[in-house]
């Protein structure tokens, strides 16, 4: 609760900072609509980076990174969280919406006009095998995250790929219930990081006063 | 079945599904087939395949599956109540984090809980992948495509995807012709 008010006054305090340009809506929109139409086969947040930071500078870099940890680390699509952090950072509660909207209509409505295009050639078997191979190597792709996430956290012990395991099991081979397997997880995930953190911090308490 | 339920169903499947998306929306993809298709008998396997690939194919977010799964349930209706379903609650949830914890992202327990749930979103990530996989009617051509695939893109992750995608598709059609 303390930490509650601290936030408050500290929100109402900081003026907005005088360093970040001002926006109007529509410009705000512009780059959001580009990176939705443009944006093919994932790895959206790199394309954020380069149109938001590098291209107009509305955000520093460290702005930038605090805003992706934020949208990784919270359920949902992390391109969309990610828009409407940049997007509230800009202009508000408004500019999140905004930020939202145009990233997602244009390919919404691409989106249904490709389904509706397949619908009308339905009967040709050999879309449906291309489409087929098509969703197995997007599989791959989206493997490949995955993989490479299970590489990286190799150097943190062999907990995180345990865990990782036992989502596999559970979900896959076992097929229970996602969500009860995802929280149940999820709270093993946050205590055991919690104990590493404390005992990270005991083992660096002489070493930590140099610094 | 009448409007109301179809719409409230479409809720009901994806909305808690949209607060455990935790790592992004691929992680729940496996989940998402598992309701439209076993449980819900939304759509058939074929066109689970064709959404999927046409989400992927399609520029924007991956999560736009859920747009299209809305869409051949009830039309436009149904695509907006279905994106509205999976995009909200996470986003609200989003928009309380930010405005509250702005000033915390410093804080160590910002990192360690963040250490704490990537495993999980991980696990989730590969076990959509082989859920989906799974489920498809193209065999073992499909595993094999998606394995070589999993190979290539974690060596060359800047590799444009499509062109491999296109590939993927091709490939699939040549193993139906000669096979």
């Amino acid at each position: 609760m303390d930490d509650l008010s601290d936030t408050a006054t500290k929100l109402s305090t900081v003026a907005p900072p005088q360093a970040r340009p001002q926006v109007s809506l529509l410009s705000l929109a512009i780059p959001f609509a580009k990176i939705g139409l443009t944006s093919f086969g994932g790895g959206l947040s790199a394309w954020v980076y380069r149109e938001i930071v590098a291209l107009r500078g509305w955000l520093s870099e460290d702005e930038f990174v605090g805003a992706l940890t934020i949208s990784q680390i919270l359920p949902g699509p992390n391109i969309i969280n990610l828009s409407m952090n940049i997007g509230y950072l800009m202009r508000g509660s408004v500019g999140g919406l905004v930020a939202i909207l145009a990233l997602l209509i244009p390919p919404i409505l691409i989106a249904l006009l490709m389904s509706a295009g397949l619908a009308l050639v339905n009967e040709y078997v050999w879309l449906h095998q291309f489409m087929e191979g098509l969703a197995a190597a997007a599989m791959g792709l989206s493997a490949s995250v995955g993989i490479r996430n299970v590489k990286n956290s190799f150097k943190s012990g062999l907990w995180p790929v345990a865990l990782s395991g036992c989502v596999i099991i559970g979900v896959f081979f076992l097929q229970w219930p996602i969500v009860p397997v995802i929280f149940a997880l999820a709270a093993l995930g946050l205590l055991i990081a919690r104990a590493k953190y404390r005992s990270g911090l005991k083992d660096q308490k002489p070493t930590a006063k140099k610094k | 079945m009448n409007d109301e339920n179809i719409y409230l169903s479409l809720i009901k499947v994806f909305a808690p599904l949209s607060l455990i998306s935790i790592g992004g929306g691929q992680s729940i993809v496996g989940d998402i087939h598992n309701q439209a298709v076993t449980v819900h008998h939304w759509l058939t396997q074929v066109q689970f395949i064709d959404a999927f690939a046409i989400s992927r194919a399609a520029p924007g977010p991956g999560a736009l599956l859920t747009t299209l799964i809305g869409w051949e349930v009830s039309g436009w209706k149904g695509a907006f109540v279905a994106t509205m379903a999976l995009f909200v609650p996470s986003s609200i949830l989003t928009y309380l984090v930010i405005r509250i914890g702005h000033t915390k992202r410093n804080r160590p327990w910002y990192r360690w809980a963040q250490n704490g749930l990537a495993p999980v979103a991980t696990g989730l990530i590969l076990a959509s992948s082989l859920i989906v996989l799974r489920a498809t009617t193209g065999g073992l051509s499909t595993w094999l495509i998606a394995a070589v695939g999993a190979v290539f893109f974690t060596r060359f992750a800047k590799v444009h995807p499509i062109p491999i995608l296109v590939l993927g598709g091709l490939i699939q059609i040549a193993v139906g012709y000669w096979l």
